[in-house]
Formats: C-alpha cells, structure tokens, sequence
C-alpha cells in the first residue's frame, strides 16, 4: 500500500521552477507585437468634467490607440452597478482613470496619457466618513437612485451605498435590566493594501472577434463577465487565462487592469500590456477599508451577555465593489465569537470621495474581532472577571443561536481554548524577555467562515492512467491548486498527486467558479472534484468489472489499481481500464459540481444580508506575548501562537506556512501597516518606503495547533486554512499592548507614537461624534 | 557604445542607453525574467541580483556603470537540465515558497551571504534578508531552510 495522501505533508509541484525564476507570471509574459498602455488618472479628488482632448496625445509617437468613456458604456458593481470605468462627467476621487494609451514603448504611452488636456471645474469633496454622513455633505453619487440594483434588499440613500442589519429579540429590554453592567466601547481603524508583490497586470488581444486576457486575478470568471459588462458585449466573447499569481490576498477578487487593456487591443488590432506601475498599485489598491466602530453590551455579573448593540460604519470610497457586500459580514464577525441574548447590528457602507476599497484576507473580520475582543477585555474589567474564564462561559457552542439566528453545530471554540492552554503550558512564557519594558499577553477568539458558492470540476482520464483536473481554480501561492486538490483527486482515485495535471485556469475550458478567495477553493473547488472523481470512479469499476468478472460492488481502487476485494492478486491497473475504455465506452471523464447549501437564518432577524448565515464557520484562537518599550512605544512581538479551526489537515506543513504568512500579516495590520489619506483625498503612501510591510528581522515563529475534527460540509470534513489566519492578529496584540500599558487600546496600527500617547494618557480617543450613540437613530428611514 | 559585461558566465554586449536599469536589460534583452520588477525604487528586493558578488537591486542599477561587471542572476544558480542548487533544493524541501515572487532577489541575497559567511547565525540570515520583502510565508520558513544549508544540524 502507497502512504496515505490526506495528511501527507507534500510538496508543491510548481516550487521548483518559482525557485528556478523560470515561472512566467503575467508581468513575465509578452506577444509578438505587443503594445504597452497607459493609464490617465485623476488628479483631483472631486470634479465635474468640463471636457477632455485627446488629440494632441493620438498624434504623439509611437501612439496606437486612445480609449475614454464613449467606448466603456457600461457600469459594474457587486451589489449596485455604481462605477464606471473611466469617470462619466464626474470625478469621484483622486486616481480615478480618464483614459487609455497603448503605444509601441511604456515610455510613449505615458507620455501621451500625461499629455491629454482635461478642463474640469473641482467640486467640493467628502474624504472622511464623517464629512459624508455630514447633513451638508456633497453627494457623491447624485444619481443614486437610479443605479441598477445586482442585489436586493439593502436600504440606501444619499452617501449610504448600502446598509445591513441584525435585529434579533429585545435589547431595550436588556440594557434596562438592572442586574446587568453596560459597557460601551469605540474604535477605528485605517486601511491596509494588500500589496502583493505581483502588480495588478494583463496581456490582452482581440482576435476572431473576441478577446483573450491573460491576467493576474484571483476571479477569471467575474473578470469576464464584469469585462463584458463594462464594454456592452456579451460574457462569452471574453476568454481569460490565469498563469501563475504572484499573490492576490484580495486584491485581485475584482476586476482591474482588464478592460482598459481589451479596449485597447481591440482599438489597436495589437495585443497590449497593461502593468500597474507600485505607484498605480499605491494609489487604487482595493484596500482593506477603514472602519468606525460603537458597540456597546448588557452583561450580568455571571458573564452572560443579554444585549447587545453596534455600529459598524465601513469606508467604500468612491464606488461599491464589494465593501456593500462586505457589511454582511459584520454580523458574523462582530456579531460573532459569543452567546448573544438580544443584538441589534447595523452595518453600513458610506461613500467618500477617495480610492474604492474592496476584499482582504478576512475582510471585515479583523477589525471586528479587534473590536469585539478589546470590547470583551473591557467588559472583562468592568465585571471583574477574567478574561479567559469569560471567554470559557460564553463563546458559542453545540446549539448555540449565531447573531441572525442560526445554530452552531458542536463545541469548537471551548475545546479551542483547552487547547491553547495546553499549547502556552507547554511553551515556556517568553516574559523574560521583556527585560524591564512593559510586558503583556493576551488570548483572544475569532469567528470567521468559508465563502463557498458555485464551484465547477471536470476529471479527465486519460489513456495512460494519469488524470487531468481541469477547473477555473487559479495558484496564487496558498498551494491548494498545487497541494490540496491533487492530494484530494488522487486520493479519490486511489492514485498518486503526481499522477494528477492540473489545468490552468481557462474560461474557454473549464466551468463557472465564484473565484479564489475567502478561504473557499479547498472546499468548493474540493468538493467539485470529489463529486467529478465519483463519476470518474463508477466508470472506472463498471469496466473493471468486465476485465475482472467481477460486481463493481466487489471491487476497491487503490494505488493505481482496481482488486476484487479481499482477492488482492485479482487486480487490473488503472491505465489498463482506460485503454479499455478506448475501445468500449470512449474515454472515461466525470463531472462535479457544488454550491453553498444557503444556512437560513431566523426569519426576520437579517436585512439586506447577502449571506443570511454561515454555511461553514471556522474559529480561531490566538495568543500573543508583548513587550512595549515605555521610553520609545515600539511594541515587540515576544511569541505567538495559534490554535485553528481545519476541519482536516489535507497538507498540515501547507497550513503551517498559511499561518505563519497570514500572522505575519496580521503583526503588519496591528503595528505599522496603515495606508491614510489627506485633505484633497490623495493617498500619502506611494510606496515601500512609506508603506512599511513587515520585513524579516520582525517576525517571529508562529507556534502552531491544528485543531481537526469540528463539523464541516466541506470534502473530507476540510475547511479552508489560508483566510482565517490575520482574523485575531489585530485583537490579539492590541489586548496585549492594553494589558502591557494598561491603557484603552481603540485605535491600530500600534505605532510607536500611538503606543506612547497612551502610556503618556495624550492619545486622543477617536471622535466617533457621528455615530449616534441611539442605535436606531443611525437608520436611513 | 555598447556596455559589456558577463552574464551567468556569458559575454553580452548591451547596446541600451546609459541610464536603462539593468533589470530591464535582464528580463527584455536576455529574456532573464527571474529578477522581477516590483517596486522600482530599490526597497523591496525582487529584482536582486550579484553585481560582481555583491547584492544589488537591479531596478536601480544603471547599465551604464556596468562597463566590465559579473552579473549573476537566479537562472545561474541551478544547471536548467539539472538539479536544484542546495539552497534551491532546501527551499523546495521545507516547502518555503508560496507565490514565489520574492524567491530569485531572496536566492541571491542569500548566495552573497553564503559566499561571505559561510555559518551565519540565525539572526545574521534574517538581517541579511531585511531587504526583501515577501508578502506571503511570514519568513520564517525561508530562514529555516537557509540555516538547514549551512548548519544542517542546527536545523535539525
């Protein structure tokens, strides 16, 4: 018998050649003849077009071809067709595009994007949430009425481009009880970038009438339809292909650099290249959006939380993309975690006029489990309890009633617990270390879930035996198109990973896929192949059966053959089969299909909710040692630790490098990583020198506990480990840096002057003035 | 005039302006696309290459000052028909690589390193690596399998 492959701790297929520098990503790719483009961006946060002349840059050297809005009629959205590909009469913020160039060289075709005359006349602008929720605020989309709706049922109005809410039981009733302590808490955090190291690019051609986008992008499917949609043409006419992605993390869960490039190449009859500069990538990254947060909650002396309120205000920007989308989460995230008697959740998306936000790595959740858990710290400190023995009595468990309602199946996150007290008894405590500075430590939960949704597979078996997986699964460095779906497929089969090709993504070829993203390829995409590798499977035996004479019901497959059960000599090998098959049935092939199952929620209980609950949570517990420099506020990570939530470990040393990477992160987004924006709207970071990611001196060796077996729909009983692992980063280091210093942590990144305004007592807590602290006076109408 | 200088061993002649940084010479003249250009403005490592053994960030790097160098980039470190070098083969074996953008400027700080220090310590890798950035692996592995080349019990 071959070694089992579920568990194994493989290694990638496509590491050799990474090593090498002999991958081709995108930015690595080019066609004979290819133009390169340029785009026109805005210089101006807010603008009526006056007029834009694109003559004098058609007739510069080397130029190919100009697009502006006349050849984009369209408008794309996730939940409102708000956003338009270059700015239709307005400009909304600043880097908005204007036009496009594709010239013979990168250097003509900035030069004439740079050298198309635009006459606009400035509007007054809204950067910050507060400005645009002013009641003199401008309006930043003056048609938003009649935006098309892709969604239903979020309320909006005026700067509000979408709200969503929770109301499940009584809460007055809650915080008027009088055996109850009510503990109202603030917070707000700044953006992050994502900042893959591969830009957001494509290479485009049109040829027999379509086109064919070879991009870095984490979504091939809603590349071509959203292409499609922008463009006015139908969704088959695109094709895309996905090489290698030099790391996503979010960013490229939307479209990006594609249309400009297609329109160009159709314009040009060239195929064209379209890179973001680190700067384009600065300026428009989907960042993580900032976000203010009031939450307040009735807890009884005994840690049961009876009622809770909150406010979750989330930073678009100029268009929606998927931060409307995104507010759904707030009720899983901060409304997550813990035992809830009554809750009311609001969670709106505002537009100011600034850069468009969008998806990252746990998107919405590490904020709100930043929130939620110096909120529970707090509660902890008003009740006199602590905050472990707190999070023991209230997390949710078997039955327990999710925020809307739902219920959770089986004890997780107490048994998680036990486990991370085991981890820190077995793991000396690094206080030592801290050597006269501040020390700190927290332990801190987290509820995050799988995005699964449609996934399509195809399993082809091919003469020699081997098969083929061909789906629109894209490898953008989390392994589970090199690691986890051959592993999965060949144990399906009873075959060997490296006996499994896996095809590159191709809209042409393979079938629909929601994208690679919120930790759901393994399952969604698993579970595609799992159900493709059973019909593969049944062909398999039916004509094993004719070879061996045998009941396809007496027959196993394993280790490249099939055996009459407990005949083990009766055996024909699998490429056998398939040469068989040849010349009986044809070739053997099967197809799978999955989507979510849609967990209901209470009835009543979510508005405007694009998810009403959770198909499969995942849970996280984190534990964080500090050390906070009193003289300086540098804070130092002394250790960490995980103890998470798989399901099961297909590639368990996979999942460790998904952790230590997602952690680190994490350690990025709690201490330094913030990207902020000015008076006029213009992001102030424009690189690696003012955007600080961590680097190799910072970080330290995540310890690590896999915690299998939790209820899971997915394949094998898995659940995706590559989101969750920035989820508590956040919460985990600011409830340390506040047990260090003992001050209110409400504000990250932890910065060193932020650190030593609350150990001085002159950080200032934020104005959160425009959240009403009645809850339902934060309700359009 | 054309700029010459030795590339992986092999003598070239660039006949590219004085100021074209040396990535772009590398990946759109000796289609030596390892080197990847990712920031171009020297912080974030990508593109490093050996300029006469020492590290350098080629986006940065003016072919110009090049007349007479020794280039040596990611594509030298392994025979292309053969195996993995020992640190590329350590990287494979820890399963260090995630996207993989990072790996060639990574690869060749470390074979500077090696070439100078030939044990470092832990905290002398991890210096070593302070200028390049991966977004993906939090480091730590890549460190690991560094010090498995050169303290192969120390690994352990």
């Amino acid at each position: 018998m071959n070694a089992p492959v579920i568990g194994a701790d493989l290694a990638r297929r496509d590491a050799g050649d990474k090593l090498r520098g002999r991958t081709r990503f995108t930015i690595d790719r080019a066609a004979a003849g290819m133009l390169h483009a340029a785009v026109r961006r805005a210089d101006v946060a807010s603008a009526r077009i006056v007029s834009i002349d694109t003559a004098a840059a058609r007739a510069m050297p080397g130029v190919r071809a100009v697009v502006t809005a006349e050849d984009a009629p369209g408008r794309y959205g996730v939940a409102i067709a708000d956003h338009p590909l270059f700015a239709v009469d307005r400009i909304r913020f600043h880097g908005e595009p204007l036009a496009a160039v594709a010239a013979d060289t990168f250097a003509q075709a900035r030069a004439a994007a740079d050298a198309i005359v635009v006459e606009l006349e400035e509007l007054p602008a809204a950067v910050t949430m507060a400005e645009a929720l002013a009641p003199d605020a401008p309006e930043i989309h003056p048609g938003w009425a009649d935006y098309e709706e892709l969604f239903p049922g979020g309320k909006r109005a005026g700067n509000v481009a979408w709200e969503a809410t929770v109301e499940r039981g009584d809460t007055d009733a809650a915080f008027a009880r009088d055996d109850v302590t009510v503990v109202e808490s603030t917070f707000r955090v700044g953006r992050q970038n994502q900042t893959p190291l591969e830009p957001r690019a494509c290479v485009a051609s049109f040829e027999d009438g379509r086109f064919h986008i070879e991009t870095s992008t984490q979504v091939p499917w809603a590349v071509r339809d959203t292409t499609a949609k922008l463009l006015g043409i139908a969704p088959s006419d695109v094709r895309v292909t996905v090489p290698a992605v030099g790391g996503g993390f979010g960013l490229k869960f939307e479209f990006a650099v594609e249309p400009f490039a297609a329109l160009l190449a159709r314009a040009s009859g060239r195929p064209v290249r379209l890179v973001n500069t680190r700067r384009d990538e600065m300026q428009t990254a989907l960042c993580r959006e900032n976000a203010e947060i009031r939450i307040r909650s009735a807890v009884t002396d005994e840690g049961e939380i009876v009622g809770r309120e909150a406010v979750v205000l989330m930073d678009c920007g100029a268009y929606g993309g998927e931060t409307p989308f995104l507010t759904t989460m707030t009720a899983h995230t901060l409304g997550g975690n813990y035992r809830l008697g009554s809750v009311k959740l609001l969670s709106t998306a505002v537009y100011t006029n600034t850069a468009p936000t969008g998806a990252f790595r746990a998107c919405n959740g590490t904020y709100n489990t930043f929130a939620l858990e110096r909120h529970t710290d707090e509660i902890c400190a008003a009740i006199g309890m602590d905050p472990l023995e707190f999070r023991r009595r209230a997390v949710i468990g078997n039955r327990s009633l999710g925020s809307t309602g739902q219920v959770f199946e089986g004890d997780v996150l107490a048994p998680m617990l036990d486990r991370m007290a085991a981890l820190k008894a077995r793991t000396p405590s690094r206080e030592a270390d801290a050597d006269g500075r501040l020390y700190g430590r927290a332990t801190v939960v987290g509820t995050w879930f799988i995005f699964v949704g449609p996934s399509a597979a195809t399993v082809n078996l091919n003469p020699d035996g081997r098969v083929t997986l061909v789906t629109s699964g894209v490898e953008i460095g989390s392994g589970s198109m090199m690691q986890a779906l051959p592993q999965i497929v060949s144990d399906a089969l009873g075959l060997q990973p490296a006996d499994v090709t896996v095809r590159a993504a191709d809209t042409d070829a393979a079938g629909y896929d929601v994208g690679i993203g919120g930790g759901r390829q393994t399952v969604s995409l698993g579970a595609a192949s799992t159900a493709a590798c059973a019909e593969v499977k049944k062909k398999i035996l039916n004509i094993a059966s004719d070879m061996l004479e045998a009941d396809p019901g007496d027959l196993e497959l394993a280790d490249g053959h099939v055996s009459i059960a407990g005949i083990p000599d009766r055996k024909v090998s699998v490429a056998a089969v398939a040469a068989r098959a040849q010349v009986s049935t044809g070739p053997i092939s099967g197809n799978g299909a999955f989507t979510g199952p849609g967990t209901a929620a209470m009835p009543g209980c979510a508005a405007g909710h694009m998810i009403e609950a959770l198909d499969l949570p995942v849970f996280a517990v984190h534990d964080c040692e500090v050390a906070v420099d009193p003289d300086t506020g540098h804070v130092e990570i002394l250790s960490y630790a995980v103890v998470q939530d798989v399901g099961r470990a297909i590639n368990p040393r996979a999942i460790f490098g998904q952790i230590q990477g997602g952690v680190v992160q994490g350690l990025g987004y709690a201490l330094h990583e913030e990207i902020t924006i000015d008076a006029q709207g213009r992001i102030r970071q424009q690189g690696f020198e003012t955007y600080h990611v961590p680097l190799a001196p910072d970080v330290v060796p995540v310890e690590i506990d896999l915690y299998e077996g939790a209820p899971s729909i997915g394949p094998l009983g898995t659940k995706g480990a590559g989101e969750v692992p920035i989820l508590n980063v956040a919460a985990a280091v600011a409830c340390a840096v506040s047990n260090a210093t003992g001050a209110r942590v409400q504000q990250i990144p932890l910065t060193p002057p932020r650190v030593l305004g609350l150990i001085d007592g002159t950080e200032p807590a934020p104005d959160l003035s425009h959240i009403d602290p009645d809850w339902s006076a934060n309700r359009l109408g | 005039m054309p700029v010459n200088l030795v590339v992986n061993g092999e003598e070239r002649a660039v006949a590219a302006p004085p100021l074209t940084p040396l990535a772009d010479v590398l990946r759109d003249t000796f289609f030596l696309t390892g080197a990847k250009h990712v920031c171009g403005e020297g912080f974030c490592g990508a593109c490093t290459v050996l300029v006469d053994g020492k590290p350098a960030v080629s986006c940065l790097t003016p072919v110009g000052l090049l007349e007479g160098s020794e280039i040596r980039t990611v594509e030298l470190l392994a025979d292309p028909s053969g195996d993995l070098s020992p640190l590329q083969a350590a990287m494979e074996r820890h399963d260090a690589v995630q996207c993989g953008m990072c790996f060639p400027g990574i690869l060749m700080s470390l074979t500077a390193l090696f070439e100078t220090d030939a044990a470092p310590s832990r905290d002398t890798v991890r210096t070593a690596l302070a200028g390049n950035i991966c977004r993906c692996t939090g480091y730590e592995r890549i460190v690991e399998a560094a010090l498995s080349v050169c303290q192969p019990e120390a690994a352990q």
